[in-house]
């Protein structure tokens, strides 16, 4: 699910910080704003939009939060509004919403882990790309 | 791009896959969360009903009893509903009315059954009932009209018996939003020709009802908490004329006249 791969360059230690910073910025959101799932989404991106015009690989570990942390909006967002409906509608208690819940618990879990230790490696200068969005990264992001 | 294409519809698949497994599993049985929710009706059904046993005079006269119970055990047993958990109450009211409580309690006034011109209108009340009890109506309505915090206080013992004299009111006056009236109608009339009954009386009695209205407003206590009454009698009956059956009579002709000869006594 994560690769350490060589990068095309080797990073200074100003831009690992850089990098490392992003993916601990959707972190801090996430204690802060946990029951609201668009506060981590804003967090990276205004990060984002701050290191626009910074080097590759800060712009390339940037992106990789950012589309990371959208599709996990959705989820959460879809769970949340589930949740409202529950708590101020008829909508009940059903196995199929236990199931998202736990579902959408275990994915933001693997992501919470997979940040941190982005964030740890990233700080060393190790590259990490994510299955996936390690791909996606690589589209959107161009040196 | 296609290996990216290929990893984001996996990572989308395995999603859904997990959720759809996970979904598979009976959590809510597994983690007792209705459990919880029929304890809580099961007290407020306790509750009210002895705000009414209190305040109405119960009919125990065997053949009254014996006679709706048949009606009644007649519906569940044709739609599979279980017998056990509706509790039906004949009261010496003259109002026309009858009501559901939390628990399962099933009122009914001696009113309502007097002014049935036939058996089949009877059924037709007891069937909207018994469909406000099936589909959790009662609660529902409790909770938004009372709350659920005040639910829960009663039940805890720290609401006082003003409170639940109070709402009790809610229960036995007070209309179901018209979604969930449009429901219990619907699933009446499916009650109904699941039993082999004709539900047209229903729609008759209605219309009846709501034309009779102005001369007698003070007993028609179930037509005042289920407005929009024509309108109910015309969707009942198209929806029944869509699904002809054969119909018959769940109490002979002899018993339902001997119920009402009981009931003037």
């Amino acid at each position: 699910m994560i690769h350490i791969k060589p990068f095309s360059y080797k990073p200074g230690e100003h831009e690992a910080e850089a990098a490392s910073n992003s993916y601990l910025m959707s972190v801090i959101a996430i204690v802060v704003g946990l029951p609201l799932p668009i506060i981590n989404l804003i967090a990276t991106l205004i990060f984002y939009f701050g290191n626009r015009k910074s080097t590759y690989f800060v712009r390339w570990h940037c992106s990789q939060a950012l589309v990371s942390q959208i599709s996990m909006l959705f989820i959460n967002s879809f769970g949340f509004w589930w949740t409202i409906s529950i708590i101020f509608t008829d909508a009940t208690i059903s196995n199929r919403y236990i199931a998202y819940m736990i579902t959408a618990i275990v994915f933001n879990l693997t992501e919470f882990i997979a940040t941190i230790y982005t964030a740890i490696q990233t700080r060393k200068g190790i590259h990490v790309e994510w299955w996936f969005y390690g791909a996606l990264t690589d589209i959107i992001c161009k040196s | 791009m296609k290996k990216t294409f290929v990893q984001g519809i996996i990572t989308i698949l395995l999603f859904f896959g997990t959720w759809f497994t996970l979904s598979q599993i009976n959590w809510v049985k597994t983690l007792n969360i209705r459990q919880v929710t029929n304890k809580t009706e099961q007290k407020l059904g306790d509750l009210y009903w002895s705000v009414f046993k209190n305040t109405e005079k119960d009919n125990n006269n065997p053949y009254v009893v014996l006679s709706i119970d048949s009606i009644v055990t007649h519906l569940c047993k044709a739609n599979q509903i279980d017998r056990n958990y509706i509790q039906v109450h004949v009261f010496n009211n003259d109002e026309i009315n009858a009501f559901a409580l939390p628990n399962g309690h099933l009122i009914i006034y001696k009113g309502l059954i007097l002014d049935s011109d036939n058996q089949e209108e009877l059924t037709g009340v007891i069937s909207h009932e018994i469909a406000h009890i099936e589909l959790n109506h009662v609660m529902k309505k409790l909770i938004t009209e009372v709350g659920l915090s005040v639910l829960v206080s009663i039940t805890t013992g720290s609401g006082g018996s003003e409170i639940i004299k109070e709402t009790a009111k809610v229960l036995s006056s007070t209309a179901f939003d018209r979604k969930l009236e449009k429901e219990a109608d619907i699933k009446a009339v499916d009650y109904m020709l699941n039993a082999q009954v004709n539900p047209k009386p229903f729609a008759d009695f209605l219309y009846k009802l709501s034309d009779s209205n102005s001369e007698h407003p003070d007993y028609l206590q179930w037509i005042r908490s289920h407005p929009e009454s024509k309108e109910r009698a015309e969707y009942i009956l198209e929806y029944s004329n869509s699904k002809e059956t054969e119909y018959k009579h769940i109490l002979s002709d002899d018993t339902w006249s001997k119920l009402k000869e009981k009931l003037t006594e």
